[in-house]
């Protein structure tokens, strides 16, 4: 598993979501999590920095996920984060939109914790993190 | 809230919008009636028509000083000029045809229901945010108590497997019969019985799926009208020539019904299989 301290950030604009990632996140050993309710706010909060994981919603007020996901893709400080998404968006061309712009990992609502559990392993075995 | 007070709102909006540009056509202010009786929607709308038909076609008096007006402003105001007109026209042609269909009636009464479509709609989303924060405060109580019985479980069975190997004195193994007849009997069904009620808790907070069920049934039932009825007065209003494009967005939301639709995925197993065959 990946270091346990791992620091996450989960943007959500609905409350109840970003508690039960957090939950899941808690069961799956990571304790060292962070909110954020847009992607402008997560943005403020990624430029202060020591954020290693952001989870990622899309559609939200302010800045939507994948242009949060695009600005972190081109801020030379954050390029390398990887970013999970977890999405109700499930068009086709919205799945290829986020690979292209760079999403480690794509997972539609609604979610089991077994979903969650395989991307973030998958990511990490990738990153060499695991 | 009634419908009058709505009609308000929309023509004080007009009104503020149509002050924006008050400078371009001088005609305009003059010719807006300022009535603020509340005289029903057919009044409203025959108001707003007679506003957009006298821009139109102004008065001879005045044509030679709006067109003055309208050289001397930027090229900007033609265009919305025609999108003004084209309103006037569709808003005369769709009062017209509602008359005449009688939908005039049923859009009253739908437009008179809306406000108390978004109160539902309201009621809705904060009964299901209360069920959630319910059942996610459960949970939060009902893990430790879980989490501690599996630990107790395990640190008693840890003893009782040195038990089996010899390895315990007997005044130590006194000591974990005691213990662990205490525990059968008091700190399992104590806990049990705390993880019960917060169980029931969660189930308890599923009551809100009735109540909004049936609001919902009543907020689909209203839409359904609405819709066929503006369908209606749409495909008698519209010019054959006119289509609408289905507008392409990469923020729709969840897929509400899948069926017959090739461009969504319907479970993750499908964003996966598209991902690896695009080499993602």
């Amino acid at each position: 598993m990946a270091d346990p301290k791992l620091r996450i950030l989960v943007v959500d604009d609905f409350s109840t979501m970003r508690r039960i990632v957090r939950n899941l996140l808690k069961e799956l050993g990571f304790t060292n999590v962070d909110e954020a309710e847009d992607g402008a706010i997560a943005l403020q909060k990624l430029q202060g920095g020591g954020f290693e994981f952001v989870v990622t919603d899309w559609n939200m007020p302010n800045m939507d996920g994948l242009t949060l996901l695009q600005t972190i893709r081109a801020t030379p400080t954050l390029k390398h984060l990887p970013v999970l998404m977890i999405t109700a968006e499930a068009k086709k061309e919205n799945i290829i939109a986020a690979a292209q712009a760079g999403a480690s990992g794509y997972i539609v609502k609604p979610f089991t914790a077994g979903t969650l559990s395989e991307k973030l392993n998958k990511i990490f075995e990738k990153m060499g993190m695991a | 809230m009634s419908a009058n007070n709505d009609s308000g709102d929309l023509e004080a909006l007009f009104d503020s919008i149509a002050a924006d540009f008050s400078p371009a056509i001088p005609v305009t202010t003059v010719a807006t009636p300022k009535s603020n009786v509340p005289t029903g929607d057919d009044d409203d709308l025959q108001a707003l028509f007679d506003s957009v038909s006298a821009e139109t076609q102004p008065p001879k008096v005045v044509e030679s000083v709006e067109r003055a007006a309208a050289e001397s402003l930027s090229e900007a105001w033609p265009s919305q000029e025609g999108v003004f007109n084209r309103i006037g026209h569709m808003a005369r042609a769709l009062h017209d045809t509602l008359g005449q269909l009688g939908y005039d009636k049923l859009i009253e009464k739908t437009v008179s229901a809306l406000p108390d479509a978004k109160d539902r709609l309201t009621y809705i989303a904060n009964l299901t945010e209360q069920a959630a924060c319910r059942v996610l405060n459960a949970t939060d109580i009902a893990s430790p108590l879980v989490d501690d019985m599996e630990n107790s479980s395990k640190a008693l069975g840890a003893r009782w497997d040195k038990v089996f190997a010899n390895q315990l004195s007997t005044d130590e193994f006194k000591a974990l019969a005691i213990e662990t007849r205490e525990f059968l009997n008091k700190k399992i069904p104590q806990k049990t019985q705390e993880t019960h009620a917060q169980l029931t808790e969660i189930m308890m907070a599923q009551d809100f799926q009735d109540l909004t069920g049936q609001v919902i049934k009543k907020v689909v039932g209203l839409a359904q009208e609405l819709e066929s009825g503006l369908m209606t007065v749409l495909v008698e209003v519209m010019p054959e020539t006119k289509r609408t494009e289905e507008v392409a967005s990469l923020m729709n939301g969840p897929v509400i019904n899948s069926q017959g639709r090739t461009d969504v995925v319907v479970n993750q197993k499908q964003v996966d299989d598209l991902l690896d065959s695009l080499g993602f």
